[in-house]
């Protein structure tokens, strides 16, 4: 064996070892930028590859009326969602999918191969499956497939008070009512979940960081089945005088409490928005759509004529011969009264009698009591996109402003607002806050009463109750012949002010057709506003029989004793007897000729059924001895309590009013 | 046996070095399997571990000198079987690298051709008498390690046929090739360059460029590199613990058990684990390396370097591409990645040593 070579040999072993450490050495380096330096980073790039965390939806509070009947409720629902990463034939999921849930195919192809090449694990099919299609999916039992916790938001009553409540939209948030406004304390507060998953995407681990907290009930001031008439009256009234939109308030005017808001049109929440427009349709007309009011506005000129001129009911008013000089201009008055007293300025809705008093009051006390009475600012109700409507400060009055304020012109009001001005005559000069929320409830928790600020007095006692018997007579001799009750007394005022048409720059032959009242007139239980939008016919007609029929339900609903015994008389056939209409824009000539009527809104909107339309209806017992009165109500199947002898004198429900079911029917005799 | 002194003579520090590490590499393959497909991994290692020590005592007992007289036949050996997998071989992943034998095993060819090629160049340059190898010397072997590599380049085998070339170049630098013959290889590489770029495969090419920029493709070709540097970097100091690595356990490093087990590795033990894992792998080497010097003959050095060459370049072309160092090759971990015929051949490798280190106490 020849030596080893050991100079040479062993000079170049080392340059191998030495190239070799070289290397080792890049390698430490990039060990400890990497392990030690850069640790935190990758650490946090792992965990956010392999925990997902997802939002766990919280169910939403209950919506209910004044006696816990719901009316917007949460109902658990499910989502699917696929593992596009664990799919093993791409057409094949298509297939059963398209199948199974009706979905869009090319859609759906489209989704899932993004999603596969963009290695997500979680992609949500189709969110609010069905019973029977989560049955399904979950028969098929595939693991590429997971099925995870929803709700779906119901409204079982359908349309009833939607425009009031609202409606949420994809996500599960408020979009619209009440849904939006007091989307906070409705929604809750959703939970996490932390999924750890493999590089598949398959759900490893499952870990809750925090559950899911139910959103809190609502409990409304609305009557349920108030709101059904209120509904059913003014859509069809709408519909049948091809109003462009309409609107109605009834409420407690003591206590503010809304029993009732309504809209035309109206919607079904169930829907979901397709459309832009269709989102329109979810305004509440009674607070977003501020207008002219007319001549419903003199209750407020002429309460200030009673109050800051010192004028009686009997004060007699020049009327002129239907023309008045203002401000060295002749205006012409359609109606010739001459003279009469303010009372029957009133019932007349006589303009140039309304023009003597606001002239009586003078500019700034007029506008005074016109704020006073809450116009030109937000009621503060709790829905969304209140209007505060219009009321112009004495800087921008022209010099025939009062007038037309006087007329209810050059200001504009929501119905909500009119409904609060007529409770201040209703409830004896005290100007309430609109109650809508009454009480919530957090899970778990008591019920927590909202309470609003307190009234404000805006007329002395007796100036409201001598309006009230003032209002009393428009319905009695007036223009509001047609809002006359069975069994109550009523008061109220028409209205109908010329809509100006902004494209032609005038005032057109359409009206926003009101009525303002409330019942009975010595005690009001409630009061009702009703305006109809863009009709062609007088507010005593239009508006009148819509407080009627609501009026006539919600008094029988709240259980006020008729106070009224002889049966309402037939209302006055002729036309210009309804003659309210507001002369607007003063010193202009309003022309045109009437155009024909706007497309009514589309859509029949469906009314849900309730109780209280079918069943027995009431006997007339007016008059009749106890003996006859339970003869006829035995023979009817019905229950009756009566008290008293002699005749029967009051009875409640009225003749011809549906007795709710099990009801008993009242009779109060006396000789 | 007869060349046995006493079993006292076997390099036992090298032989415990070597079955530490791979009594890390069995718990981490257990770590990174559990619960898979792969779940019998770990045992079947210890198998072939126990086997691997068989044969490396087997090797140690033979002198290398009747090995080195045997390299035309295992040469001729290896080229049959190497043809013989292209033609007949079991095609897995895209490649035909592995010859199917009886019950569900099969061999990697490519493997125990190393143990032929370490010999090749023991042998050829042992014949070289003076302290300078010549041109036609050096061609001669260039030629002869040339048909192996291709035909492993033609499975397709990068990797392999990379560790071939570099047993050929620990060789013949230790062999003293003149550096004007240096300069040459170089500048025939630096022509041949385009050319070999053209022969890679469209994959092969990927990697390469996923190397300069594993942002390019973070979802496709990048994916594996991205996930091994998550995996060694969120590992940090001490690691998350066996069977508690995220990236591992939730498969986001793709084969944790083979390839990139050394990822699985750095996350589950971190820095202090790689350290030590790499520390023993030093050891190793330098065990070998003093072997070599101890040799009682040039032929003794080259097989010894010749093993610690392919043994060195496989640690670092693995460890490299793991962080991200290297591109994305598919050689395993020595030692410590799951694998029949890599494991083997290692041992084999490692008998090669002990063989040399017994001669010296022969004269």
């Amino acid at each position: 064996m020849e030596p080893v070579p050991e100079s040479q040999g062993t000079r170049r072993l080392r340059w191998l070892i030495r190239g070799a450490l070289v290397w080792a050495l890049v390698i430490f380096a990039r060990l400890i930028d990497l392990q030690v330096i850069h640790h935190e980073q990758y650490r946090r790039q792992a965990i956010r590859q392999s925990w997902d965390e997802l939002e766990v939806p919280a169910p939403r509070g209950r919506i209910t009326d004044r006696s816990g009947e719901t009316l917007a409720i949460s109902i658990p629902a499910e989502t699917i969602v696929l593992n596009p990463k664990r799919i093993p034939d791409l057409s094949v999921a298509v297939d059963i999918f398209t199948e199974v849930l009706g979905l869009d195919r090319e859609r759906l192809q489209e989704r899932l191969e993004w999603a596969v090449a963009h290695r997500r694990g979680y992609l949500p099919i189709k969110r609010r499956i069905s019973r029977e299609e989560a049955k399904k999916v979950r028969g098929m039992n595939l693991d590429w497939v997971e099925i995870h916790p929803d709700s779906l938001r119901r409204y079982p009553k359908g349309t009833l008070a939607a425009n009031v409540i609202g409606s949420v939209d994809w996500w599960g948030e408020g979009n619209a009512g009440l849904e939006l406004s007091w989307n906070e304390r409705l929604r809750g507060r959703p939970g996490t979940l932390r999924i750890m998953r493999d590089a598949r995407g398959k759900a490893i681990e499952t870990e809750v960081l925090s559950p899911p907290e139910p959103g809190a009930d609502v409990g409304l001031s609305i009557d349920e089945r108030i709101q059904y008439f209120a509904d059913r009256a003014l859509h069809r009234a709408a519909r049948q005088w091809r109003a462009a939109s309409g609107s109605l308030v009834a409420m407690n005017p003591k206590t503010g409490e809304i029993l009732a808001m309504s809209s035309y049109p109206s919607f079904d929440p169930n829907r979901r928005v397709r459309s832009p427009g269709e989102l329109r349709r979810r305004v509440n007309q009674a607070i977003t759509t501020p207008f002219e009011p007319g001549s419903v506005f003199k209750i407020v000129t002429l309460s200030a004529g009673l109050e800051a001129a010192g004028l009686q009911p009997s004060t007699l008013i020049d009327c002129g011969n239907g023309v008045i000089r203002l401000f060295r201009r002749r205006i012409h008055d359609i109606h010739s009264y001459g003279t009469m007293p303010l009372e029957k300025v009133l019932w007349k809705s006589s303009n140039i009698g309304a023009i003597q008093v606001a002239l009586r009051v003078g500019e700034r006390p007029l506008l005074e009591y016109v704020r006073r009475f809450g116009f030109g600012r937000r009621t503060g109700i709790e829905l969304p996109a209140e209007s505060a409507g219009l009321v112009r400060d004495l800087s921008q009055w022209r010099r025939t402003s009062i007038a037309s304020v006087a007329m209810g012109h050059e200001i504009s009001v929501t119905t909500l607002q009119l409904a609060l001005a007529t409770s201040v005559i209703a409830n004896g000069g005290l100007l309430p806050r609109p109650r809508l929320v009454l009480w919530t409830q957090r899970p778990g928790g008591g019920k927590e009463t909202i309470e609003g600020p307190p009234p404000q007095r805006v007329l002395k006692p007796e100036t409201a109750i001598a309006m009230r018997r003032m209002m009393e007579g428009v319905v009695l001799h007036g223009t509001g012949t047609r809002a006359r009750l069975a069994g109550y007394s009523a008061g109220g005022k028409t209205g109908s002010a010329q809509i100006f048409d902004f494209e032609t720059g005038r005032y057109s032959h359409r009206y926003n057709a009101s009525f303002v009242g409330f019942a009975p007139v010595q005690d009001p239980a409630v009061v009702i506003v009703v305006t109809l939008n863009g009709v062609d016919r007088y507010g005593g007609i239009v508006a009148a029989p819509v407080f009627r029929e609501v009026a006539q339900a919600a008094l029988r609903i709240l259980g006020v004793v008729p106070d009224v015994v002889k049966p309402a008389p037939e209302p006055v056939e002729a036309e210009e007897a309804y003659d309210d209409l507001a002369l607007a824009g003063l010193g202009d000539a309003p022309a045109r000729p009437p155009r024909p009527a706007p497309e009514p809104a589309v859509e029949e909107a469906s009314v849900t059924p309730s109780p209280y339309v079918f069943g027995p209806r009431a006997p007339n017992l007016y008059g009749k001895t106890l003996r006859r009165v339970l003869e006829e109500t035995s023979r009817a199947g019905l229950r009756v309590e009566y008290s008293g002898a002699g005749l029967v004198r009051a009875q409640y429900p009225p003749p011809g009013a549906v007795l709710p079911a099990g009801e008993p029917l009242v009779v109060e005799l006396a000789r | 046996m007869a060349h046995y002194r006493s079993l006292r003579d076997l390099d036992w520090g090298l032989i415990a070095l070597a079955l530490l590490l791979c009594a890390l590499g069995v718990l981490q393959i257990y770590s990174a399997t559990h619960g898979t497909e792969f779940r019998d991994a770990w045992w079947k290692q210890v198998i072939w571990v126990g086997v691997g020590i068989g044969i490396l005592l087997l090797v140690a007992g033979v002198d290398y000198h009747h090995l080195l007289d045997k390299v035309p036949w295992f040469y001729g050996l290896s080229l049959v079987t190497l043809v013989a997998v292209l033609l007949v071989g079991e095609r897995i992943f895209g490649s035909k690298r592995w010859i199917p034998l009886f019950g569900g095993f099969r061999i990697q060819v490519s493997e125990p051709v190393k143990v032929m090629i370490i010999l090749l160049v023991a042998q050829q340059l042992a014949r070289v008498k003076s302290d300078r190898l010549g041109l036609s010397n050096f061609l001669k072997l260039c030629g002869l390690v040339a048909v192996p590599t291709l035909l492993v380049m033609r499975q397709p085998d990068l990797g392999t046929s990379l560790t071939y070339g570099v047993i050929l170049l620990a060789g013949v630098f230790l062999a003293g090739l003149p550096a004007r013959h240096w300069l040459a290889i170089a500048l025939v590489a630096t022509v041949l360059l385009p050319v070999g770029w053209s022969l890679l495969k469209d994959y092969q090419k990927a990697r390469i460029y996923t190397f300069v920029n594993p942002n390019r493709d973070p979802l496709g070709a990048g994916y594996q590199v991205i996930q091994s540097k998550i995996a060694v970097g969120s590992g940090g100091l001490w690691g998350k613990g066996v069977t508690q690595g995220s990236q591992t356990q939730l498969r986001f490093l793709p084969v944790p058990h083979t390839d990139f087990l050394f990822a699985a590795f750095g996350e589950e033990h971190g820095f202090a684990g790689v350290v030590f894992a790499l520390g023993l792998y030093f050891l190793l080497l330098m065990q070998i390396v003093q072997n070599a010097q101890w040799a009682p003959d040039r032929a003794g050095v080259y097989v010894c370097m010749g093993v610690a060459a392919v043994l060195l370049f496989q640690l670092l072309v693995n460890v490299g591409m793991v962080i991200g160092r290297m591109p994305t090759t598919g050689l395993p971990l020595p030692l410590m990645s799951y694998g029949g015929s890599s494991t083997l051949a290692v041992f084999a490798m490692l008998g090669l040593v002990n063989s040399v280190r017994l001669q010296r106490f022969v004269n």
